[in-house]
């Protein structure tokens, strides 16, 4: 008896927050619009699957609770991606709070493994006027992606998801996987594959980080 | 984002039509200098066109007219697909090097990536004979 009682108690201790945390994505039917693993047919929303790789929780919880639109095309799967900015976008639903932060903590738990933490430097003032150069011209970012100017306004195309506040919303190990090798996260994508060399790959992860809407003028 | 022989995003400069040349340092060591030799001919398949809507359009615009989602908030506007006047001055092996390398290896808009490590060279082929085919023109 005093077996059974122990196998309960350490059971409902082990389980009980995934399987509350799991109840509230069900209720919400977060599934109905993103992918929660990798092998689900596409969705209209982003993939959630690498959420706790990509974003950063106070983020995430921020936005449930006060969404934005990240993407004013829709995402890549939306039919009216081509035919102009916000058509047919649909507002994420709002949470309260609670949910906020409950469903932030289940999201924080998806992860993709195998992504150590890489070493990264801050950007000295001449590492960042240069890769802002490249940003802008070399790798031509700036086409797809909405992103700080010098003024601190914004500036840039619309097709990407705006990069504005992309210091605040993204991990940088994400942002450094993503430059390394898009196709771990996502087979399809609109932005070219970019093979860059470590040190650039680096650098251009330090300098989206520093893209934060408190710097917005 | 196929910008194809347009002028630097802000400036422009003169017309280079020499051997390719590698935009990026840090692409050169992945990116083939030299185009593959075509072997078999190149024409415009439901692939090519999936994969101009999928890539190009974003800027040039579902029929190439230059006028793609991204297009109003580019410094140089996006090349019209559609334009023979130009792009009749332009040729093939042109319009292959801005897409593989990019709008700075011709010296026209760096607006325009690199899509050498995104398609490979048939398909950047079948989108330059795509091209033409928008512009109803060939080279002069």
């Amino acid at each position: 008896m005093k077996k059974i009682f122990h196998l309960l108690i350490s059971g409902w201790v082990l389980y009980s927050p995934i399987l509350s945390n799991a109840s509230l994505i069900e209720e919400k039917k977060c599934a109905a619009c993103h992918r929660l693993s990798k092998i689900e047919n596409e969705k209209k929303g982003p993939d959630l699957f690498y959420a706790g790789n990509k974003f950063q929780s106070a983020w995430l919880e921020e936005y449930l609770q006060n969404p934005v639109i990240l993407r004013r095309t829709g995402t890549i799967n939306n039919p009216y991606f081509l035919k102009g900015e916000l058509q047919n976008l649909r507002q994420h639903p709002i949470l309260n709070k609670n949910d906020a932060v409950n469903i932030t903590q289940e999201l924080m738990a998806i992860t993709l493994p195998g992504f150590p933490e890489e070493k990264m430097n801050p950007l000295t003032k001449g590492q960042i006027a240069k890769t802002k150069y490249q940003f802008e011209r070399t790798f031509g970012c700036i086409s797809c992606h909405q992103s700080l100017n010098l003024a601190g306004k914004p500036r840039g195309g619309i097709s990407g998801p705006s990069l504005v506040n992309a210091g605040n919303r993204l991990k940088k190990n994400w942002v450094a996987n993503w430059l390394k090798n898009p196709k771990i996260f996502s087979d399809k994508s609109r932005m070219p594959i970019y093979k860059m060399d470590d040190e650039t790959r680096l650098r251009f992860t330090q300098f989206i980080m520093t893209f934060k809407k408190e710097n917005l003028r | 984002m196929l910008i194809i022989g347009i002028s630097g995003c802000g400036e422009k400069k003169t017309e280079k039509t020499s051997t390719p040349k590698p935009p990026l340092k840090t692409e050169s060591q992945s990116l083939q200098l030299k185009e593959e030799s075509v072997s078999e001919p190149v024409f415009v398949t439901e692939k090519t066109r999936k994969t101009y809507q999928w890539y190009c359009a974003q800027c040039h615009g579902i029929e190439g007219k230059g006028n793609g989602v991204n297009a109003k908030f580019l410094t140089v506007p996006p090349r019209d697909h559609t334009k023979a006047e130009y792009l009749e001055t332009r040729t093939d092996e042109q319009f292959f090097e801005a897409i593989k390398f990019g709008g700075l290896s011709v010296g026209r808009a760096p607006c325009m990536p690199a899509w050498g490590n995104t398609l490979n060279d048939f398909t950047i082929h079948e989108l330059v004979r795509y091209i033409r085919e928008l512009c109803q023109c060939e080279a002069l």
